[in-house]
């Protein structure tokens, strides 16, 4: 067959149709973590701890066991040592599975306020709940390593005594007791300096700030006669779960069914086993089927937020506004255990300029806090947060427009990136025009108003996916794929075979297999699934038309070669009067050799950048510090914007968790490394009131990796809100911020010390 | 959350004998929104709940010549809905309309924040500040207490033992006179307050001299705070931002804050003489607009 | 001969040098070649067998390819070697 070497416009891609989740959704139809009952089901709680930092010396389970309707308490005795150390998670790189088994429950020692001890399974939560309390675990009280620069103290507690680095080139080994260190760079930066006209020093810290999605961990798990467990779960990732929880509880792959529930929401938080594995142990040794579901403070406490950091950041640039050298250090916290995300905090802090002499050293921290995970696009919020200050800075002392500066450093296609490629197809520049032009950027402002910029950039990821089509006589396709929706990628991807196969989105019935009915799938991560599923849909679809066009080719008496398919129009090119739509041609399947499916899985390889540039307007309340978001537009190139609607709310999301980080989210440890602010109440999120709409401007830079040109949206949206929101403070009010929250009561400190200095 | 009875009690003398017979172990129930959520994260364990909002004189909501009656069990909502409590008392508007969202607001309840006792609880200052008399019940029989009075400490009340809260009875508001309340949070809605405060003035004929004013700020000491020493500054003196500022001066040196997670002592304070000032400045302001 | 850019940490190895130029039909050749000039190296990129170490990929020409060290190479390809990202 003759595969269509370009489309000459779209059909399906770039409409927004109405998700076929989306009644179900909101008429509470859709089976979510909490929605799935069975028959005989009892009920898990977890008993935590309530240090942050502590040797468990004995735990006595006895008093718990004697309370009438409880069923099985486990500890972490009742888990075997994981027979595999180090396995691929994604592009997370690669998970230490004795510390993935030691983050589910605690051996030995607790590294965190919340950490696992034991659980409970009885006959209702009540119950299950005062077991709990009756348990007796003594401690032996260490001190709390609460921030990266107290960890990295001469002096500091040690948390493990040894440990897997597990960052970049492994022989660069652990450099302090607590933390491991990765350095890169370019050119010589002490000559870069030199250089430089005007130079820009500063320090920053970030807190630690978590993703808040509405719907906790929620899982219920069941074990067959012959030895399989199946697990109902909300996930990113259905696969990553049966991976973790086949290797920690010691059960082959091949008998760990993880069925994907509906989410509600994950952000990078949910696509580890927390509960998983708790509630199959349970099950297993009650001989029941086990649901546990995590309340929000357990939520808070004991999954993975995004680290907090100390940033330094030195950037120089000459007269003519060329960036000349950069040297950035970022010390991220890792959690309870090592692997923050240091690579990708680092790499992405200046990619998006070219700067010839770099140095760019990244520090992965252990603290007593809870193992960190990505929250959309790993480490960049924060590392984005010091330069595109220190960037906004360089501007004013050059007396340059600060949209100006960025655009005459812009990273463009082919420049050599710090890491020496060529950077693949971007429109950067093009972006930085479009916020200069649009009339948000020259609106008038008013007193103690202010407008702020930033700049972001984030890689994305490929990684494997697979899906499979079925035709059906009538013409409709059914569509399974192994990916999670956590935003509407069930239409996304339907939408992608519909443009692929030339038949209506609304005759693509999309379905997501649990791990025992699709292909190997990773976790709906990495802003992923639209592109990189996609690919695997597409080429699904390759296959089905291929196979289909082989069919008409038999029913014609002619050669495959001579027909071409056109979006499911199927012709022969030797005789016009042969020719068969996708409908006419599905309905003759059954006599011509049977029905067709097909199944691809793909790991595509060349995955677009993501860009984007935010602008925003603030408010100061100068007599008590409280920042407004006033208004706010945001730019970004979705390559291909399958869904616009989807792509835009992608973008309104991650904006608002970004102003979230920016003002007012951290979590409140106390001295002693308790957790304060484990409630949605004191953990403050914005709500409703505290944003105004927020505009996109969705640019298209096709991405050659994807037959559509499509480029993941999900994650560069939360990176540029609060370094533009400390822009726009500074072009307020005149302060330079330097930390995150920018709380009310920080902003009002920082005026404060402002007018004393000018007394 | 543990097993525990509930009785819906019909009358005031029923539910007045539970509660003396169980004692500490016994605790009213009326919109729930605090109770609930303490037994729910076991900071509360009561082995009754008495259901407070089947007692009339309990749920008894009345404007009449000389004040206004709130009883215990009466729901925010209920209060800010009624137009002529609302326009008399706009500054219970302020508070009532402001605390959790509309569902809460329809079971939240005036008596409950007050018996809750914490030390940012919305209702109080505006209670403090427009002079409200809290009424008790007990085995000993009625007594009464200025509101400021009542709270004695985070979580701690002035009831006795087997003793509940009845009512709160607020005056009619004086002649120009204006109330007002407002509060601090990071957020704009849905939060507790950082800081919290209620002013409520008396003015001149020409609405040009302070006769009396009360203020009251919260979430800035162990319990709500009438600070009488920045109302009396401004007796007899000129409604001016100088006074404001005198008045919202001496709040600030009088509140007791601490440092938690919603704030710094040094935000507290600073927060107290701004809010004192702004809500002077609403007071005086609907004074001047005869209270609106 | 391809051109191979060596990451920061590695540049002990090759004196400093950004970018050297080895010989080799697949990735896994270039670095046994680099190898023999930069001793070490191998160590630090080759893990179990024919993979790479846990936490890195390899880029040619632009494309984090798949295949890792068995990739081919051309005479005119550029290989990287870079961390391992991770997305939430």
């Amino acid at each position: 067959m003759n595969k269509p070497e370009k489309l000459p416009h779209f059909r399906v891609v770039g409409t927004n149709p109405i998700r076929p989740d989306g009644l179900d959704k909101v008429t509470g139809r859709a089976v979510y973590g909490d929605d799935f009952k069975i028959a005989g089901m009892l009920h898990g709680k977890v008993l935590r701890s309530p240090h942050a930092h502590a040797r468990i010396k004995s735990i006595d389970t006895r008093r718990a066991a004697k309370l009438p309707g409880v069923r099985a308490i486990i500890t972490g005795a009742d888990f075997p040592k994981p027979s595999v150390a180090m396995v691929p998670m994604g592009e997370g790189g690669y998970v230490d599975m004795n510390d993935t088994a030691d983050n589910v429950i605690a051996k030995g020692k607790a590294f965190y306020d919340g950490h696992v001890i034991a659980a409970v399974a009885a006959d209702n939560p009540h119950i299950a709940e005062e077991a709990v309390a009756l348990i007796d675990v003594k401690y032996e009280v260490l001190p709390p390593v609460m921030d990266v620069r107290s960890a990295m103290a001469p002096g500091a507690a040690v948390l493990h005594e040894t440990f897997n680095p597990g960052a970049f080139f492994m022989k660069t080994h652990k450099v302090l007791p607590n933390a491991s260190r990765l350095e890169l760079g370019a050119g010589d930066v002490a000559r870069g300096f030199k250089e430089a006209d005007v130079i820009v020093e500063r320090e920053f810290t970030t807190e630690t700030v978590h993703q808040g999605y509405i719907e906790s961990h929620i899982c219920t798990a069941q074990w067959d006669e012959r030895g399989q467990v199946t697990i109902w779960t909300t996930t990113q990732g259905a696969f990553a779960i049966r991976d973790q929880v086949a290797i920690v509880c010691a059960v082959p792959m091949s008998h760990v069914r993880v069925v994907p529930l509906e989410i509600g929401g994950g952000f990078g938080g949910k696509d580890t086993a927390y509960i998983e594995p708790l509630a199959a142990m349970l099950a297993k040794k009650a001989d029941r089927p086990v649901k546990v579901v995590m309340s929000r403070a357990e939520s808070l406490r004991a999954t993975g937020p995004s680290s907090g950091t100390f940033i330094r950041a030195k950037m120089g640039a000459k007269k003519d506004g060329t960036l000349v050298a950069a040297d950035l250090s970022f010390a991220y916290e890792a959690g309870g255990f090592p692997g923050g995300p240091i690579a990708a905090g680092v790499l992405t802090s200046i990619t998006r300029y070219n700067i010839p002499n770099v140095r760019l050293e990244g520090f992965d921290v252990l603290v007593n806090k809870p193992k960190v995970k990505p929250y959309r696009a790993p480490g960049a919020t924060q590392s984005n947060f010091a330069v595109e200050q220190v960037m906004n800075q360089l501007a004013e002392k050059l007396g340059m427009d600060p949209v100006e500066f960025r655009i005459r450093n812009a990273m463009k296609t082919g420049d050599r990136l710090i890491l020496g490629f060529p950077c693949p197809p971007v429109g950067g520049v093009e972006m930085l025009e479009a916020v200069k032009k649009h009339p948000h950027y020259k609106a008038p402002l008013g007193k103690n108003q202010g407008r702020g910029v930033a700049f972001s950039f984030w890689f994305g990821a490929g990684l494997t996916s697979s899906a499979e089509l079925s035709v059906n006589s009538d013409g409709t396709v059914q569509m399974c794929t192994g990916s999670c929706d956590l935003s509407g990628t069930r239409l996304t991807l339907a939408m992608q075979a519909a443009e692929a196969l030339g038949i209506d989105v609304e005759d693509v019935s999309p379905t997501i297999g649990d791990t025992h009915s699709v292909g190997y799938t990773l976790q709906s991560v990495g802003s992923r699934t639209t592109f990189a599923t996609g690919i695997a849909v597409y080429e699904a679809a390759q296959k089905v038309l291929k196979e289909m066009a082989g069919r008409a080719a038999l029913l014609w008496e002619t050669d495959p070669a001579n027909v071409a398919v056109d979006r499911g129009d199927f012709t022969d090119m030797n005789n016009p009067a042969h020719r068969f739509t996708f409908r006419e041609l599905a309905d003759k399947l059954e006599h011509s050799g049977g029905p067709v499916s097909a199944q691809s899985t793909v790991t595509p390889e060349r995955v677009g950048f993501q860009l984007a540039a935010h602008l925003v307007d603030i408010e100061v309340d100068t007599e008590t510090g409280k920042v407004d978001i006033l208004r706010y537009t945001a730019f970004q190139d979705a390559g291909k914007a399958v869904h616009p609607d989807f792509v835009a709310g992608q973008i309104q999301g991650g904006v608002v968790q970004g102003l979230g980080w920016a003002l007012n989210e951290e979590f409140w440890y106390d001295a002693k490394g308790r957790l304060c602010n484990a409630s949605l109440l004191d953990y403050r999120m914005p709500i409703a009131l505290d944003v105004p709409m927020i505009d996109v401007v969705i640019l298209e830079t096709p991405n050659p990796g994807h037959p559509f040109g499509v480029r993941g949206v999900g994650e560069v949206p939360i990176v540029p809100p609060a370094a533009a929101v400390a822009n726009a403070i500074y072009d307020a009010i005149g302060v330079r911020m330097d930390a995150l929250p920018m709380k009310p009561g920080r902003v009002l400190q920082k005026i404060k010390e402002q007018k004393s200095a000018a007394a | 959350m543990h097993d525990f009875q509930f009785v819906t009690p019909g009358t005031l003398n029923e539910a007045l004998k539970l509660l003396a017979k169980h004692g500490a172990s016994a605790q009213l129930l009326a919109g729930g929104t605090d109770l609930i959520v303490k037994m729910r994260v076991r900071h509360a364990r009561p082995d009754l709940v008495l259901d407070a909002k089947h007692i009339p004189e309990l749920n008894v909501l009345k404007l009449d010549g000389t004040g206004l009656t709130i009883g215990a069990a009466v729901s925010c909502r209920s209060i800010y809905l009624d137009e002529r409590i609302a326009a008399r008392y706009p500054a219970l508007v302020d508070c009532t309309a402001l605390i959790g969202g509309i569902q809460i607001q329809g079971r939240a309840t005036v008596g409950g924040n007050l018996c809750n006792a914490a030390p940012s609880a919305d209702t109080i200052p505006a209670l403090i500040a427009l002079g409200a008399m809290a009424h008790l019940r007990g085995p000993k029989g009625k007594r009464q207490l200025p509101v400021e009075k009542f709270c004695l400490g985070p979580g701690k009340t002035a009831l006795r033992k087997g003793e509940m809260l009845i009512h709160v009875r607020i005056p009619k508001p004086a002649k120009n006179s204006g109330a007002f309340f407002l509060r601090f949070i990071p957020r704009n809605e849905m939060d507790i307050a950082v800081v919290n405060a209620a002013a409520a003035v008396v003015l001149d004929a020409r609405k040009t001299k302070f006769i009396s004013a009360r203020i009251a700020i919260g979430a800035a000491a162990p319990t709500p705070l009438y600070v009488e020493d920045a109302g009396a500054v401004l007796a007899d003196e000129p409604v001016s931002e100088n006074m404001i500022a005198e008045a919202a001066r001496i709040a600030s040196d009088a509140v007791r804050p601490i440092t938690d997670m919603r704030g710094t002592i040094e935000q507290r304070r600073d927060l107290a003489a701004v809010l004192t000032a702004r809500a002077l400045r609403g007071a005086i302001d609907r004074a001047k607009r005869g209270n609106r | 001969m391809a051109t191979v850019w060596i990451p920061t940490p590695l540049q002990a190895l090759t004196g400093g040098e950004a970018t050297v130029r080895a010989t080799g039909g697949t990735v896994k050749e270039l670095v046994e070649d680099l190898d023999r000039s930069y001793p070490g190296f191998k160590e630090a990129i080759v893990g179990e067998g024919v993979l790479v170490r846990p936490g890195i990929s390899v880029v040619v020409d632009g494309s984090v390819v798949k295949k890792g060290l068995l990739h081919p190479v051309g005479a005119e390809s550029e290989v990287f070697f870079i961390p391992a990202i991770g997305g939430g």
